[in-house]
């Protein structure tokens, strides 16, 4: 497996160990893409910071907190409402945002007494929320508040509030990766264990790693509700603080993301023997097996195979109908950390597609071993990937999609690719059976777009169609389809909602009788 | 007096109205051809304020980030700069000018920024880089000093100092617009061109409104030259539209090469818009032509159609860039509406002393307040707990909910306003912008009504 030198970067050599192509035949035991290193000054990475990764990434999907920053006011506006996790409390999470406004005065003076005043005040503004997260930012971690302290002394004063903190400055660690474990260690060592649950189910799981971009852990949860499993808490989608607390009560960690949240499964494994287990709510076979997995732990394996039948059965022919239309389309996989794994080989077995790229932001080795694993012969693998070479990689790759950030599909835009945000995504849930048929019905509008094809001609010299008033995606598509694939009866386009989530907040849920005694 | 002017008095922010300085000198720096900057903090400052601005702009450029990580936060983060300056030079051979944003972290630290540019300039420059012209700028914009606004003021005045240079009048006029969208600059661009005046437009950024194009990639970015920025110092006046966002450059090239100068009016409105008219023929002695008098005439006949029947009377709070809202309120008055709260979202203590901000507190015939270091929680909490009825919301996107959740329609102006689209196309100043603004406050509350059900059958004659 050669390691892949951009032309761009060839006046940085380190940056040829970042990047690798999967070779005929070879595997990820030849060679790997080096990860998580410091970022290279001026390259214009793509990567965030420690902060956001634990405030914005981790800490703010918590659904009923208030969140905030003792810091400078920008840190809090910028990581405020560019997220799409959602929430069963009226999107509280993401409506509102604290930050200390730190000044000059308080830089040169300190912000601790501040930082008292502005908890305080925020509680008064918000009566009814008595759950307070704190993070650290660069300026204050450098003038070294001790912000501990402070929540102790508010705690100890109100005694029906309760305040995490977690000191997480920008500037800890090479990208948004050093922000996830700080949190995640953060939270166990010192909040988990404070609250004892109310156990409803024989069968308790903590579903972690999961951030309910678009609903996705809400459609999660209503699998694990109708096979009985009570899910204790999600870390952190759609979650609840006290709920959190009680972690150490589940029987099973559920793992999704174990890019961002593996460390706190681990440190529940180690101090209360809870195990963990990686499932996968993304594709119907992955999806379908972690159910299974998940069933097979606590011996309910029949309710998971009612439900996966049940599932299937329902969308499988949308799915396949994407599937004939997407097939050989090639992608550029360029997630931030976790979705190149999850992604990669199940987009080319159950959608079709050829993924040509993947690329990490902040994943580590481990992330790009699984990846390279799971994407197709010719790869390119990019670690921490910077603007010229992402424009490279398009340029000389011509993918048909691409699956990234907002800001990078501006990018992708100018060079006539479509992109999906990758991270927020198009129009999901993409997680559980529906959400996976609302993924390939987003690539496949953004791929037979009648506007982007017109974005492919030139008008000055291009031969230019002018029998037609309108194309439609569907005329796109079937121009390279076998008359059978178009006429099968057996396939169908997707026939879901605009919003598939929020009906689920008022199903009722099969009563299994719980039969343990706690 | 009907007109209070007060700070807020918690501490703390609950909603900002905006973001931090170096988003601001971020904001100048996409606005100059062959310059990327390098902010030298966390990788945060950068990603996110890139994120911010291609969601307004729906449109990518370029900006650096010197990736500041723990080691640097502890022994100083120089070497940093340095590294960023030559894989920069390297690998972006078009770039001349590198500003050097500070931020938060980089400030406490003490990092030597102007030491660091002085280092390169004799070292790497002059070693690797003979020959080839670069500009280093060192823009200090700390993040707990002021705001984006005073950190677009401040890089604005530092790019000027640096380039502005003196030799033979070049027969123009400065006009440095301030926080505007592209579509503002090309509307300002346009009284130009009707007045025959030839201007250096700091900063010309009507290309953030660029195409797609069947050949090769697209970059946005700003179209003003080194030597726009050099010849400032050879026109014969300045306007400075908005106080806040570029007063300082223009202050400091009156003082400094005897510019004649006026800043303001944002001319936001027809009366803003005949003043700076107005100040453009007395700066240049050129006529107003008729074909203004004709647009003047338009926009008067579409406002004519608006405001008695619909808009008199309505109550709104603005809220945004302290310029663009006293420009909004002044205009609101001319239409008949009743700007009744605005909001300053930061603590500039210049504001209460800003004469339109005082003739407003001596004028106005109703009950208003004007709330500096303001957030977005006083709006929403004088809604919710404190009985203030709007009409209409005038404000960025960040205050969506607020309008979303108290059922007030709002339209969506300032920086930033990804949550409609095209927004930035559109110009809010002079008289196309008068239009604009009133047709589309007009359009906010009618959909309103009729969602409403609230005398949507007024509509059936009109």
């Amino acid at each position: 497996m050669p390691y892949h030198e951009f032309k761009c970067s060839e006046c940085i050599p380190e940056r040829k160990m970042h990047a690798v192509v999967k070779g005929p035949g070879e595997d990820i035991t030849m060679a790997l893409p080096l990860g998580y290193l410091n970022t290279i000054p001026g390259s214009i990475s793509e990567r965030g910071c420690a902060y956001c990764g634990a405030k914005h990434v981790i800490g703010t999907p918590m659904k009923d907190v208030i969140h905030l920053s003792h810091g400078p006011v920008g840190c809090t506006y910028d990581t405020w409402q560019t997220k799409r996790y959602i929430s069963d409390n009226d999107n509280f999470q993401l409506k509102y945002t604290y930050a200390s406004d730190v000044k000059e005065k308080n830089i040169v003076f300190g912000a601790e007494k501040m930082l008292k005043q502005n908890i305080i005040e925020a509680f008064k503004a918000f009566p009814k929320i008595k759950r307070m997260t704190l993070y650290q930012t660069c300026a204050t971690a450098l003038i070294g508040d001790d912000m501990n302290a402070i929540a102790d002394e508010v705690m100890e004063e109100m005694p029906d509030v309760d305040i995490f903190v977690c000191n997480s400055p920008g500037f800890r660690g090479p990208s948004q990766s050093g922000g996830h474990h700080t949190i995640n260690i953060a939270w166990i060592k010192d909040k988990v264990g404070q609250v004892e649950p109310k156990i409803t189910s024989d069968y308790v799981i903590n579903y972690v790693g999961e951030y309910n971009i678009q609903g996705d852990s809400e459609v999660m949860a209503d699998y694990f509700r109708r096979m009985g499993i009570q899910v204790l808490s999600t870390f952190t989608g759609n979650g609840s603080y006290d709920d959190l607390r009680a972690m150490h009560r589940a029987q099973l960690n559920v793992l999704e993301c174990a890019r961002s949240a593996e460390y706190i499964c681990n440190e529940l494994r180690v101090r209360y023997g809870t195990p963990r287990l990686d499932i996968d709510g993304f594709g119907f076979e992955p999806l379908s097996n972690s159910l299974r997995k998940v069933a097979m732990f606590f011996g309910i394996e029949d309710r998971a195979q009612a439900l996966i039948d049940e599932e299937t059965a329902r969308w499988k022919p949308e799915l396949d109908w994407y599937k004939e239309r997407l097939k050989g389309k090639k992608v550029c996989l360029w997630p931030g950390g976790s979705k190149l794994w999850h992604w990669a080989n199940v987009i080319h077995e159950e959608m079709g597609v050829e993924v040509i790229s993947v690329y990490t932001k902040f994943g580590h080795q481990g992330d790009m071993e699984k990846g390279i694993s799971r994407c197709e012969e010719g790869a390119l693998a990019i670690d921490d990937p910077n603007e010229l070479e992402s424009v490279e990689a398009m340029l000389s790759l011509k993918p048909d999609i691409i699956f990234t950030g907002k800001r990078p599909g501006e990018v992708a835009k100018k060079i006539r690719v479509p992109y999906l945000n990758a991270h927020a995504y198009h129009n999901g849930p993409w997680k559980g059976y529906e959400g996976w048929v609302r993924f390939a019905r987003d690539i496949y509008n953004a791929i037979y777009s009648p506007i982007h094809q017109l974005s492919l001609l030139d008008i000055s010299k291009d031969e230019i169609p002018t029998g037609n008033g309108f194309v439609t995606s569907g005329m796109i598509a079937n121009a390279g389809l076998a008359e059978e694939v178009i006429s099968a009866g057996d396939l169908r386009q997707y026939s879901g909602k605009y919003d598939c989530v929020s009906d689920l907040k008022n199903k009722i849920y099969p009563d299994f009788k719980k039969v343990t005694e706690e | 007096m009907n007109c209070e002017v007060k700070s807020k008095e918690r501490v703390g922010v609950i909603n900002p109205i905006f973001t931090c300085q170096p988003a601001g000198a971020q904001y100048v720096s996409i606005g100059i051809r062959d310059c990327i900057g390098i902010v030298h903090g966390g990788q945060g400052c950068v990603m996110f304020v890139r994120l911010l601005i291609s969601q307004h702009l729906k449109e990518s450029f370029e900006i650096a980030s010197s990736s500041v990580h723990e080691e640097g936060a502890v022994f100083g983060a120089l070497n940093r700069v340095e590294t960023a300056v030559d894989v920069l030079l390297m690998r972006y051979p078009h770039v001349k000018i590198i500003p050097i944003i500070t931020t938060c972290s980089t400030e406490v630290i003490g990092d030597d920024v102007d030491g660091v540019v002085i280092k390169l300039n004799e070292g790497l420059l002059q070693e690797k880089y003979a020959g080839r012209e670069v500009h280093l700028v060192p823009i200090h914009t700390p993040s707990f000093v002021g705001s984006m606004v005073s950190g677009y003021d401040v890089a604005l005045h530092d790019f000027i100092k640096y380039f502005a240079e003196k030799s033979e009048p070049n027969g123009k006029l400065n006009l440095i617009t301030g926080w505007v969208n592209p579509g503002d600059v090309t509307e300002l661009k346009y009284l130009l061109s009707e007045m025959q005046i030839d201007a250096t437009v700091l900063f010309e950024i009507e290309n953030f409104d660029s195409p797609v194009m069947p050949d090769g990639n697209v970059v946005s970015q700003g179209d003003t030259t080194i030597d726009d920025l050099i010849g400032t110092a050879n026109a014969y006046g300045t306007i400075a539209l908005n106080r806040y966002e570029g007063g300082k450059a223009a202050q400091y090239l009156e003082k400094t090469f005897k510019i004649p100068t006026i800043i303001g009016p944002t001319p936001i409105g027809i009366r803003n818009t005949d003043t700076f008219l107005q100040n453009l023929k007395k700066m240049t002695g050129k006529p107003i032509p008729k074909s203004l008098v004709h647009k003047r005439g338009l926009a008067i006949d579409a406002l004519t159609d608006l405001t008695h029947m619909f808009l008199a009377d309505k109550k709104v709070a603005i809220y945004g860039n302290p310029d663009l809202v006293i420009g909004l309120a002044e205009f609101c008055l001319d239409l008949e509406i009743k700007p009744v709260l605005l909001l300053l979202g930061d603590d500039n203590s210049f504001y209460a002393k800003d004469t339109r901000i005082k003739a407003l507190q001596e004028k106005v015939d109703f009950k208003m307040e004007i709330i500096t270091n303001a957030d977005l929680w006083e709006l929403e909490n004088r809604i919710k707990n404190e009985g203030l009825e709007l009409d209409l919301i005038l404000g960025h996107s960040k205050g969506r909910f607020v309008a979303i959740d108290n059922n007030i329609p709002m339209l969506r102006v300032g920086f930033p306003t990804y949550d409609r689209a095209g927004l930035h196309r559109y110009p809010v100043v002079g008289y196309n912008g008068a239009i604009w603004l009133a047709e589309q406050m007009a359009n906010t509350i009618f959909a309103d009504m009729e969602y409403k059900h609230n005398k949507e059958w007024v509509l059936n004659v009109w």
